[in-house]
């Protein structure tokens, strides 16, 4: 039952945070810390329950999973299933959760319940899509995601939010139709193949799916999730949702959202459609590597610092689905220590900028300039997560877009050499914000007040993470490596259907709500 | 041969009734016309062998309700019709459209008449009073029902859509007067009882 | 007619009774509130009664009615959705000054006629089903005879004349090829090699029925009067021609062409996909223009006709699903959106500036949140019914490989939510300072009205989140019948 709770707490924290708005400003923010607390307290639990399993590759790579009927009708049902890389996702959910709940803590104001609601469903929806293994279920939180995020944009933002929520609204929206299509697709054809109508992920596996619809039906999923990443030519609405956002709506799109359009390429895309998706591979590939290009040049030229730092999300983001599309195990285990790390520093990133916003009241980059002098600690700060950003060794990226060249280099040569160039263009415009902003000369005489306490805290922790990742990537890496090589069993073994550990397909899904916790490695 | 030149005069006033219906701008000759063309198409029934439906043609429709439209017409003092404000396309599009439609009955027509099959013609007390009768009272019964209850929902609604005329002034006044008051007292409050007295 | 078949058609009898009883109480004793009571007491009854009458089911009722779980399922969702739109007309009429109760009359009259619509097997019950319908809706629309009460009132009965007349005119020709004007016998005579039929003539007859239906239906080409209609008639009415009037028309359309096989007329086949794809584009393509809430309700409802459509044309048992499941979830969200107007409205206008709902959610969280959960809805967004229905109809859809009318399905809902968002910014806006509340925002709303809209919210997401219960009463209900 751990499972469903993981979603429930949040979205019961989120409705009292909600109710408890009434009374005072603190109470939703104590709540959902506490929320964020005991959601801590189960993917804890689950984890330390799995470690010591990971060495042992014979187990189930699966530590979770639950499973009742929903719709059972056209054969929907409720099923959840973690394993390492949702594990780390959500782990990184609840870690961003709190430095959200954290940074804005002094800056929203008005309507504080209201906030913490949507910030709080907005994580329970993501955690939904982290766990879903129902195709109808994963579509439900991903369309649930957008809602809370559209009104915590459209309220809390910027100037010109509601051009940038109805555009992200729209963009997002269509293209998960297009899954849905891809789903359906995929849903009558299994249901053709076999007698049995059913959106469970594993009995979805291995379907064997006719020319050209096969391919159609992929498109239309990858669609969905190139808009989300986003891949270079949907990613019109990013910068205008980032720059639009508060703080906080910035670190959950750029810490949370982007990295669901990933992890829906690793769990569903590829296994679903194994032989249509590496065929399309050099294209998406081929994207990938304009996006980390075009991502880097155009932040150049950025004057906003959220936009700026919106486009760099962009070229991560092309090191992400390079490694996607390389598809073995060493690229994506760098793919997914991208996500995690670019999570971390961009939102240090977006952070700091809130910071700077608050004491600046701009976000313009030419009007800074000269800030170390008086924010030395902030700049410290920011310096680190700068070179992060660029791929200094020791820090999070660094490792895993190392690993995405390496498992990137075996694939394809051209392909790595050419993103090898990201890292240059990276370099540029990560030093040109530390420049920029913190050294030259102080052209408007800025006299600020260094970071307090709790933004002091935040940048820390932060910074411990990335430094954790790294130096001693393996606890990530160990945590992934089952789920990764699952997936790509399942890919491979597209001639027989798969047979998942506690679902058997053979037999009809179990009717009673039932859970089984891996306690394999437990003495 | 003789039905045929029957129906070929009469369908031929119908028409040219109609058509002199619609460009008449004298609400009077329209109606006039009008009538012409019911009793012309009571003819037609005739010759089908539907008497009741020829009967009831002339009795309701160029009877009854014929003499209600001059009344109201004349009561209205709307003889003259104002010209009609129309679309610049409107007209050469509605000229294409139904001669588009006529060309289309036509190839149906001839389509239906190289066809061997023709029309099972009814029997010849197929449309008598009393068959009309006994089907109403019988296997329409259900219906019939229903048609009275079409003409409860055409009298009360006309009556109801009417009353605004006598009401509408006084109602005026209420509204002036419970406005006035309105700044303190809640809006809605019951009309005066010769209002209430007003209908039915 | 038998004892029963009396007991069979047992709902339509009580409700006309209680229109006749309405009629002599509001004749001997004028009193809103009573009136009120009878109406409810008599949809209530009407209601309970169905149930009694499934165990006879089915059963066919002289040639014209057959009383089957079909008609029975939908006959209940008409009822019911009579039973909230009186409930708010209380709420709306309440701050109307002049004669209210004659209003039920009508209300109930046009459920009547509704009620005959889904169960009619022929043509004469067709018309007269619609004739019922179309006349009380005359009066309703113009019934408070406000600013463009009369005007809509007008329009109306003029469309609807001609759209009758087209009507009569596909129901003749039919007639004249096949001599029978029986549903049931349509198909036997159109198979008979041996009768000679002119498919020409029975193809134009079922082309002008359909000119009729589409009317009522307001798919694109005959969909002019819509917004005017939507905006110039009391809320609570224009919730009556948003639903009831569109629900019962879809459910007899579905009925004949599942009857007499669409699939066998391909050029009528194509004109239901070109009315769909235009009735999906035209609704939303204008909704984002409109600037009054009512109007744009207008579009929004011409676009989901248009889905509808989508798994109408889809044809099988999952559609009919499909088409039930998302009749409901429409009529719990256009309900619920006419019924929060009604409550935001008072006795000058009814509330449709986007003025008046601006920064609502800071000042009536629970109407704004309920508006913002209705629009939602019809934007199809999860945990709300829409979501669910707009699901089973892409399912249908794509079961059938409508994969054109799928994509613009698809494309469209992108384009209409933006109209969608564009209302719930606007509530969710913050007022700038100092500015004035628009009138219509001081009413603090009846509790008959809250109390339906309360409701209404419960239903739209019981239905997003666990439509099963709905789902198995529906698939036993209409999947016998196709």
């Amino acid at each position: 039952m751990i499972l469903p709770w993981i979603i429930i707490i949040l979205v019961i924290g989120g409705t009292l945070a909600w109710i408890a708005g009434r009374f005072g400003p603190h109470w939703p923010r104590w709540i959902s810390l506490a929320t964020l607390g005991i959601h801590f307290g189960f993917l804890l639990y689950l984890w330390i329950q799995n470690y010591s399993i990971f060495t042992l590759t014979t187990r189930s790579p699966w530590f979770a999973l639950f499973d009742i009927p929903w719709i059972s009708q056209i054969g929907i049902s409720f099923s959840l299933g973690m394993d390492g890389l949702s594990l780390l996702l959500i782990l990184l959910i609840n870690l961003l959760g709190i430095m959200a709940v954290a940074c804005s803590w002094n800056a929203i104001k008005d309507r504080v319940g209201f906030f913490h609601f949507n910030l709080m469903w907005i994580l329970a929806s993501i955690t939904g899509v982290f766990l879903a293994l129902d195709l109808f279920l994963f579509y439900f939180f991903w369309e649930l995601m957008l809602v809370p995020l559209y009104f915590l944009i459209g309220i809390w933002g910027y100037e010109n939010r509601i051009y940038a929520t109805i555009k992200f609204f729209i963009f997002t929206q269509v293209s998960g139709l297009f899954m849905l299509l891809g789903i359906l697709g995929l849903y009558f054809v299994h249901g053709a193949n076999t007698g049995v109508y059913t959106f469970s992920y594993f009995q979805l596996l291995g379907t064997k799916l006719p020319q050209p619809l096969g391919f159609l039906l992929m498109l239309g999923m990858f669609l969905a999730f190139a808009v989300k990443l986003p891949v270079v030519p949907f990613h019109t609405w990013l910068p205008d949702a980032h720059t639009e956002a508060p703080t906080a709506g910035s670190v959950d799109l750029a810490g949370l959202v982007l990295k669901v359009g990933a992890y829906g390429m690793i769990r569903f895309l590829i296994p679903l459609f194994p032989k249509d998706s590496l065929s399309f591979a050099p294209i998406a590939m081929a994207l990938g590597i304009i996006g980390i290009l075009y991502g880097a040049i155009v932040a150049f030229g950025q004057t906003d610092l959220k936009r700026l730092i919106a486009y760099t999300s962009i070229s991560h983001m092309g090191f992400v689905i390079l490694g996607i599309f390389a598809w073995n195990t060493i690229a994506l285990q760098g793919a997914i220590i991208i996500m995690i790390a670019h999570g971390i520093s961009t939102s240090g990133l977006f952070i700091m900028v809130g910071d700077l916003m608050s004491r600046l009241h701009t976000r313009d980059f030419r009007r800074m300039g000269g800030l170390w002098s008086t924010l030395p600690r902030m700049g410290g700060a920011a310096m680190v997560f700068t070179l992060a950003s660029l791929g200094l060794p020791g820090l999070g990226n660094f490792v895993g877009e190392f690993l995405v060249l390496l498992g990137v280099y075996r694939v394809s040569i051209p392909a790595a050499a050419l993103a090898t160039l990201g890292f240059i263009v990276a370099t540029i415009y990560s030093l040109w914000i530390i420049q920029g902003a913190f050294h030259g000369r102080n052209t408007e005489g800025w006299k600020l007040q260094d970071m307090s306490s709790r933004e002091a805290a935040i940048m820390t922790t932060l910074i411990a993470v990335i430094l954790w990742l790294g130096i001693y990537p393996q606890t990530v890496l160990n945590t992934s490596l089952p789920a990764v090589e699952a997936m790509q069993k399942y890919a491979i073994e597209t001639q027989q259907t798969i047979v998942s550990p506690q679902i058997s397909p053979a037999q009809p899904l179990p009717i009673e709500g039932s859970i089984t916790i891996n306690t394999g490695g437990k003495p | 041969m003789s039905a045929l030149i029957f129906f070929f005069t009469f369908a031929l006033i119908a028409v040219g009734a109609a058509v002199g219906m619609l460009f008449s701008r004298n609400a009077i000759y329209a109606a006039l016309l009008l009538i012409v063309n019911f009793a012309s198409v009571a003819f037609l029934y005739l010759s089908l062998g539907a008497p009741f439906i020829a009967l009831a043609q002339v009795t309701v429709y160029a009877g009854a309700i014929m003499v209600l439209f001059l009344f109201v017409i004349m009561l209205l003092g709307a003889e003259r019709l104002p010209p009609s404000q129309e679309l610049p396309w409107q007209r050469p599009l509605g000229i294409v459209l139904a001669f588009l439609l006529l060309i289309e009955a036509v190839y149906g027509i001839v389509f239906r008449v190289n066809s061997a099959a023709t029309l099972s013609l009814p029997v010849v007390e197929f449309a008598t009073p009393a068959e009309i009768g006994s089907a109403l009272f019988s296997t329409y019964l259900l219906p019939f029902e229903i048609t009275s209850v079409l003409l409860l929902v055409a009298v009360v609604g006309a009556i109801v859509l009417t009353r605004a005329e006598g009401g509408a002034r006084r109602r005026a006044l209420v509204s002036q007067i419970t406005q006035a008051v309105a700044t303190e007292v809640p809006e809605h409050k019951a009309e005066t009882p010769e209002e209430e007295k007003e209908l039915v | 007619m038998t004892a029963a078949d009396v007991y069979a058609i047992l709902p339509l009898i009580v409700l006309g009774g209680a229109s006749v009883v309405v009629l002599l109480g509001i004749a001997v004793h004028r009193s809103h509130s009573l009136t009120l009571i009878l109406t409810l007491t008599g949809l209530v009854a009407a209601f309970l009664l169905l149930p009694l009458v499934s165990i006879e089911a089915p059963r066919q009722v002289t040639p014209l009615l057959v009383i089957d779980s079909y008609s029975i399922f939908f006959s209940g969702l008409i009822i019911a959705a009579s039973f909230i739109i009186t409930v708010l007309s209380y709420s709306y009429l309440s701050q109307q000054r002049g004669h209210r109760e004659e209003f039920y009359l009508f209300l109930l009259l046009a459920t009547l006629g509704s009620v005959v619509l889904v169960a009619s097997t022929h043509f004469a019950s067709f018309f007269l089903g619609l004739e019922v319908l179309s006349v009380s809706l005359y009066t309703l629309i113009a019934y408070s005879r406000k600013e463009y009460g009369i005007e809509a009132g007008v329009k109306y009965l003029i469309l609807a004349g001609l759209s009758s007349a087209f009507l009569l005119f596909g129901m003749a020709l039919v007639y004249s090829e096949l001599g029978t004007m029986k549903l049931a016998q349509i198909p036997t005579s159109l198979s008979n090699p041996s009768s000679g039929v002119s498919q020409v003539f029975v193809l134009g007859g079922l082309a002008l029925i359909v000119v009729g239906i589409g009317f009522k239906l307001a798919l694109v080409p005959f969909h002019l009067w819509t917004p005017d209609v939507y905006q110039g008639a009391p809320a609570p009415v224009t919730a009556f021609v948003a639903t009831i009037s569109k629900g019962a028309m879809f459910a007899l359309l579905l009925r004949y062409f599942t009857v007499v096989n669409i699939h066998n007329y391909p050029s009528l086949y194509l004109a239901f996909v070109v009315i769909a794809i235009a009735s999906m584009f035209i609704g939303n393509l204008l909704g984002l223009l409109q600037t009054k809430l009512k109007r744009l309700l207008a579009y929004s409802s011409i676009s989901h006709l248009g889905y509808l459509l989508v798994a109408f044309l889809a044809s099988g048992p999952l559609a009919a699903v499909a088409v039930a499941f998302y009749l409901v979830t429409y009529f719990v969200t256009t309900l619920g959106a006419f019924g929060l107007i009604t409550i935001m409205s008072n006795s000058d206008r009814d509330a449709e500036d986007p003025e008046d709902y601006r920064g609502l959610f800071w000042r009536k969280p629970w109407i704004a949140g309920s508006f913002t959960a209705m629009l939602l809805s019809l934007a199809g967004v999860p945990l709300t019914a829409g979501f669910v229905g707009k699901f089973y109809l892409v399912t249908a859809g794509i079961g059938s490989a409508l994969w054109l009318l799928v994509i613009v399905l698809v494309v469209t809902s992108g384009i209409g939510l933006y109209y969608y968002l564009r209302v719930v910014v606007a509530m969710f806006a913050s007022l700038p300072k100092g500015s004035t509340i628009a009138p219509a925002m001081r009413i603090s709303p009846h509790f008959t009205g809250a109390l339906a809209v309360t409701i209404l919210v419960l239903l739209l997401f019981w239905l997003g989140i666990y439509p099963t219960p709905i789902l198995r009463l529906i698939e036993s209900m209409v999947t016998g019948f196709s």
